[in-house]
């Protein structure tokens, strides 16, 4: 397509100047070509900017005058964002009637989770606990509150990535009411999270942790941070280690569009701090856990434990190769033996 | 602070007394001045750390016994045989106590690098395991992992290739068990003590044996002097038992055996069942509406559904006491654990003894109480719940109250019908029954191809809970049955009464007119220790 | 004379099926069964004689007739209108043929002899007057008894004829409720041997009513030593069962599950037994509906017999099981000369044997006038819950009878 070509209106010259075509246009344009997304959203935003400079004086945003000093914007978002009215009565109402409600079916739809291990459970009475998972996919966060049995099913918070959950305020919002989260920083938790997430938990609020921190990018476990054992050495309450098997089918990281896959939910035995133990140490212990697990889930518990008490159990992290053994291994790791899809020719 | 059971002086201002009558329940009016009620203690407070007391009994064994850990060996043969479907009563909430020492001892297991491991369920003649039931006792983890390479048994005391001969007692008595168990290094027996005559050398010697062991002590003679079976001192059932653990162990089979103990929480001390387990007296209004709901409800219901909705219960009874090691020292522990939940101490006996009978039996779990089960409900394990002497004298009157439908369980109890049919319509003397019957029973091919195959119990099995009987049998003047099917109750050869006012005009014809009357508020389990 | 009539009235006749069906007997207040004033029939011929009714009794046959239960099989060898009634003692006032004057009991099957019928047929011959080929024709109107023929009259009415070949004399001391018997039990009698019974087997008797009773009666007194298992529903007929000689006495739902303990077999389907796969040697039975013929194969062991001696109708049964285990299915109908001990003996001279050895003249529990014959009807088709037996008709006070 050369650049002379086009009537009035067409594409202009675009090397890099304001593009001469119109705002609509440019978003039709934009959806047809394969287009870097963050150009895209900029686009969006670029163009409510124009939409709010459309609207009469006292609603619009003021422009300021030079020469005046202007009040420090405090973000209300990120890591800062006040979730506490979400832990009021009628907030919490509302949580169990999305979780009961909506969150469960779907989740029995999406993933028709197969829990194992809640007998383990049973004699830890109503105290809270911290539930450390492994992370594969922003499904594990519905799967597990869909299966983390009573009492602590609605008596539980999570610590959401500030930066992805809380970004704005629409984002934020919806997070704290609909999965109960609060913001913890990514990279380094920060003193105000951790004393925020201590304080509920000695409240009798129970916790939802991934340890590794984000999600899985290739089908294997990173390793696993000190969060949940900091939160477990510091308040006194057991870590539940909970394995989660076959989200990364449903909702890799990298995709939009989920699809049905059965997963399975294993818990384990919890883990209490022992006497003067430190963070690093029990997250290793922690991580330890999760891999007995994930042994169980894909054989059986007797060989887990055999191979748990010679020191075999298969690491979380995956073999230390390269990418494509690394993804062939993943295959050895699934549960039973994969139907292969039939399909038939079509005549 | 739970309180201990103790007996009431019925009078005037008692009201009227809880008596269970299969799936359902009456309000009875016991007579003033002369009757008692023994009510069982409250339960004990359970084990806070119940799987850190099982670890450390592991650790920590009575008797001349190593820990566990020492015992196991990489490349030995292990076999972990555990209590069927008959413990507990009520079936328990998960986990199931089997289920936590298993996976206990098997931890222990693996760490030592165990490979060989069989588990048995320790039936004798009773029924097999459904795939529910096992799953149930043992856990979910425990039966994926064993079951689908066979590791995970029903005992089969038919299997001619799976039986070894052991011994002889110094009484004659032929001890035969399980092959696998005799041949392994060690042998892991998991209890469940619910009662006291369960355990000590009777769990591997009965459990684990064939019908050849059996019948030496499920017999009458045994059973007429076992008084009680209860009372492992004064029990010829268990001298026979632990006559049989010597050969045992001359024949090098090595046992370590785990007790535990339960409270008698079967009701819970909340919820809507709770009412069933407090005095009467101590009923609020909350739980006398409650009572009248389920009793309104339940009368309405269909037999089938009620049935049902019973059987589904699971109760809350927990853990109080583990012991693990040798046998007879373990024994001694877990038995005075079991009378501290359920003696009651008692003066005297009466003339009459009344009793209300439950839904349940360790013979019919998920299945019908038939009347052969009522008999052995009644007058083997409720009358035999005693030490010293029975709470009622000889020649006395015993009153049970069920039901007593004329109903079997075709599946489970074939051979409880043909005895029913053919053998109580012909006589209903234990002895004569023996005699003249229990071969035909004990070898007849279809009731053992069903027992083999099916969830059957063994063709001899409603003989054993005849001679339950026996002893009283022998030792009272007669039995009524109040509000049972009457042609049943009569071809077992009792008499049928509607009420218990008629049971007790009844009565008076063998104990005179003011008859002392003694009523075993049972369950929750008691014991009466009759001085 | 008064009579029981039953005639040829399709309307009547699909009224009782329904009534029939409803309740036992009820066909009798809606059927073609009407109580009427007729003329007694004539002598059809030599040899004939009238006889005047005592007792007459009321069978199964009898009553499946009022309920309009019957197949539609007898229509060629019965002639309306018939006053029925088989099973009779009556009065012979004067002698004929070699039969003295007196009591007499009536021997129902119309073959060649009272047909007038010369040479006989070779059943005749041989004395199986039951397998008469000649019941249709000869001198008398089709029937293939006294009771279903329009030229005989019945045992229901105050008089009818019979053949000197039909008749036996009743000794003297003997009840009339005895020698009412003697018909029934005739049949029971050739029944029990038409089972072909071996010393030591196993037989079950289906049905308890007084077929049943009688074939117990007459198996206990005639057949090889065996044992007898029966099936009674009714306390009554328990107890009879057991007093004639019946070794096990079940109820109906049990039969399986006891000739499995009889017999020790194996049985398929877990404890809820579906059939047996060995069984009893041999079946008879005496009620002749779907549920006893399918029960008789459950039980019956293969190669074994199941006899037939309750006369059934459509019945609707699942034959696989006769054809797999190689059953035999026989039936046993009426009387005639049976062969016992190496010698012949006419099945009625046999049947009064055992009518004075057992004494089972008892078995007639209760006698009607002609006028209550729905009553009697009723009782007759309700006889085992009501604890009756037999019912019978007493014709020995009807006004007609006595006169000249």
């Amino acid at each position: 397509m050369s650049p002379d070509s086009g009537a009035g209106g067409g594409l202009g010259d675009w090397a890099g100047r304001r593009m001469p075509i119109s705002a609509r246009q440019a978003t039709d344009l934009i959806k047809r070509l394969p287009v870097n997304r963050s150009v895209a959203n900029g686009a969006g935003r670029a163009g409510t900017r124009a939409l709010a400079r459309a609207l009469p004086a006292p609603l619009r945003r003021p422009t300021a005058p030079d020469g005046v000093e202007l009040l420090p914007v405090k973000s209300k978002v990120g890591a800062n964002y006040d979730t506490d009215w979400a832990r009021t009565y009628p907030a919490r109402a509302a949580r169990v009637l999305l979780v009961e409600g909506l969150i469960r079916p779907v989740v029995d739809l999406f993933a028709t989770p197969t829990v194992k291990g809640v007998d383990r459970l049973a004699d830890l009475g109503e105290q809270p606990v911290v539930f450390a998972a492994n992370h594969h996919s922003h499904i594990d966060t519905p799967v597990m509150l869909s299966v983390i049995p009573e009492p602590w099913r609605h008596h539980l918070f999570i610590g959401a990535a500030a930066d992805y959950f809380f970004g704005n305020q629409v984002t934020s919002t919806l997070s704290a009411l609909v999965i109960g989260a609060i913001p913890i920083e990514r990279t380094k938790v920060t003193r105000n999270s951790a004393d925020q997430a201590a304080a509920l938990i000695d409240d009798g609020w129970s916790m939802l942790i991934f340890p590794e921190g984000g999600r899985s990018p290739d089908g294997w476990g990173q390793s696993f941070r000190g969060g949940a054992a900091y939160l477990s050495i510091r308040c006194e309450v057991p870590v539940v280690p909970v394995h989660v098997e076959g989200t990364g089918r449903i909702l890799r990281k990298g995709k939009n569009v989920p699809r049905p896959s059965p997963t399975t939910v294993t818990f384990g035995d919890p883990i209490v701090p022992g006497e003067g133990e430190d963070s690093r140490r029990m997250a290793v212990r922690i991580e330890a856990a999760v891999a007995q697990l994930a042994d169980e889930a894909g054989s059986d518990w007797w060989q887990a434990r055999r191979r748990a008490a010679a020191g075999d159990t298969p690491s979380l992290q995956g073999p230390s190769t390269g990418a494509w053994r690394r993804t062939w291994a993943l295959g050895d790791r699934r549960a039973g033996r994969r139907r292969p899809r039939r399909s038939w020719p079509e005549v | 602070m739970p309180r201990p059971g103790f007996v009431l002086d019925v009078d005037r201002s008692t009201p009227p007394i809880l008596f269970h009558h299969g799936e359902g329940f009456r309000l009875e009016k016991l007579p003033a001045g002369r009757s008692r009620v023994i009510y069982p203690a409250e339960p004990h407070e359970p084990l806070e750390h119940p799987d850190a007391a099982i670890r450390d009994a592991l650790l920590n064994p009575l008797g001349e016994s190593e820990p566990l850990p020492a015992l196991l060996k990489p490349g030995m043969k292990l076999t972990i045989a555990f209590d069927d479907i008959s413990l507990p009563l009520p079936p328990m909430k998960r986990p199931d106590i089997r289920q936590r020492v298993i996976e206990a001892v098997l931890d222990l297991a693996a760490a030592a690098g165990v490979d060989d491991v069989m588990l048995i369920a320790a039936l004798a003649l009773h029924r097999r395991m459904t795939e529910a039931e096992l799953r149930h006792a043992v856990g979910d983890r425990v039966y994926d992992a064993f079951a689908p390479h066979g590791l995970l048994v029903n005992h089969d005391a038919e299997d001619p290739d799976n039986l070894e001969y052991l011994g002889t007692t110094d009484q004659g008595e032929e001890v035969e068990i399980n092959k696998r168990a005799a041949d392994s290094d060690l042998i892991v027996y998991v209890n469940i003590n619910l009662v006291s005559m369960d355990g000590g050398w009777k769990s591997t010697a009965t459990g684990l044996a064939s019908y050849r062991s059996l019948r030496h002590h499920h017999n009458v003679r045994t059973m007429q002097h076992s008084r009680s079976f209860m009372d492992q001192h004064r029990s010829e059932l268990h001298s026979s038992n632990w006559r049989m653990g010597k050969v045992l162990k001359d024949a090098g089979v090595k046992v370590f055996q785990i007790e535990t103990t339960m409270n008698n929480n079967v009701f819970g001390t909340e919820g809507p069942m709770s009412v069933l387990q407090k005095r009467e007296w101590e009923w609020n209004a909350k739980d006398r509406i409650s009572f009248a709901a389920m009793k309104a409800g339940l009368d309405r219901l269909p037999q089938r559904t009620r049935r049902s909705a019973f059987q589904s219960w699971q109760a809350p009874h927990a853990m109080t006491s583990v012991q693990a090691g040798e046998v007879e020292a373990v024994h001694e522990v877990t038995t005075a654990n079991v009378y501290a939940q359920h003696l009651v101490g008692v003066e005297g006996q009466t003339d009459i003894l009344t009793m209300g009978l439950p839904y349940i039996s360790p013979y019919n779990v998920n299945s019908i109480l038939n009347p052969i089960l009522v008999a052995c409900l009644g007058l083997g394990y409720f009358f035999n719940l005693y030490r010293g002497k029975p709470p009622v004298r000889e020649g006395g009157v015993v009153i049970m109250s069920h039901p007593t439908p004329w109903e079997f369980h075709p599946v489970h109890h074939p051979s409880y019908i043909d005895f029913f049919e053919q053998v109580l319509a012909e006589t209903t003397d234990p002895i004569r029954i023996e005699a003249e019957f229990e071969k035909g029973f004990a070898e007849d091919e279809w009731y053992r191809h069903l027992y083999r195959t099916s969830h059957a119990y063994h063709g001899v099995h409603p003989f054993y809970m005849w001679y339950w009987c026996a002893h009283a049998l022998q030792h009272v003047g007669q039995v009524i049955i109040v509000g049972g099917d009457v042609r049943a109750v009569r071809r077992l050869g009792f008499k049928a009464a509607s009420t218990l006012q008629d049971a007790l005009e009844m009565a008076s014809d063998t104990v005179g007119p003011d008859a002392t009357i003694t009523h075993l508020h049972n369950p929750p389990i008691l014991m009466a220790d009759v001085t | 004379m008064k009579a029981l009539r039953f005639e040829r009235n399709l309307p009547r006749f699909a009224a009782a099926t329904v009534a029939g069906r409803l309740a036992g007997g009820a066909g009798a207040k809606v059927g073609p069964l009407r109580l009427r004033s007729i003329d007694p029939p004539h002598l059809p011929g030599p040899g004939w004689s009238e006889i005047r009714p005592r007792l007459a009794g009321i069978c199964g046959s009898d009553l499946s007739t009022v309920d309009g239960h019957s197949s539609r099989y007898f229509e060629p060898i019965v002639s309306f209108p018939f006053v029925p009634g088989h099973e009779v003692v009556a009065d012979l006032d004067a002698p004929v043929g070699s039969v003295p004057a007196g009591r007499v009991v009536v021997e129902p099957v119309l073959g060649c002899v009272t047909r007038s019928i010369d040479p006989v047929c070779d059943a005749c011959a041989r004395g199986d007057l039951g397998n008469c080929e000649r019941i249709a024709f000869g001198a008398i109107e089709p029937g293939l008894q006294t009771g279903f023929c329009c030229d005989t009259g019945g045992g229901w009415s105050t008089r009818m004829v019979a053949h000197a070949s039909q008749l036996h004399p009743v000794p003297a001391d003997w009840s009339d409720e005895a020698a009412v018997m003697v018909e029934p039990t005739a049949c029971a009698v050739h029944g029990a041997l038409a089972a072909k019974v071996a010393e030591g087997d196993l037989v079950v008797v289906l049905g308890a009513g007084a077929l049943g009773l009688l074939v117990i009666a007459a198996l206990d007194r005639f057949a090889p030593p065996c044992t007898v298992l029966a099936v009674a529903k009714h306390p009554v007929q328990r107890d009879l069962a057991r007093e004639f000689g019946a070794d096990v006495v079940v109820e109906p739902g049990e039969i399986a599950r006891a000739v499995r303990r009889a017999t020790g077999t194996m049985a398929l389907g877990d404890g809820d037994i579906v059939r047996l796969a060995g069984g009893a040697d041999v079946v008879i039975d005496c009620v002749g509906s779907d549920a006893s013929l399918a029960q008789g194969l459950a039980v019956v062991r293969p190669k074994g017999r199941i006899t037939m001696v309750g006369m059934p109708g459509h019945t609707r049964v699942d034959l696989t099981g006769l054809w797999q285990r190689e059953i035999t299915l026989a039936g046993a109908y009426a009387y005639g000369t049976e062969t016992i001990g190496g010698e012949r003996r006419r099945t009625f001279d046999l049947a009064f044997e055992l009518v004075a050895a057992a004494d089972l003249g008892r078995l007639v529990s209760a006698t009607y006038p002609l006028a209550r014959y729905e009553d009697a009807l009723t009782h007759a088709a309700n006889a085992g819950p009501r604890g009756a037996v037999r019912i019978a008709f007493d014709l020995r006070n009807e006004k007609e009878r006595n006169r000249a």
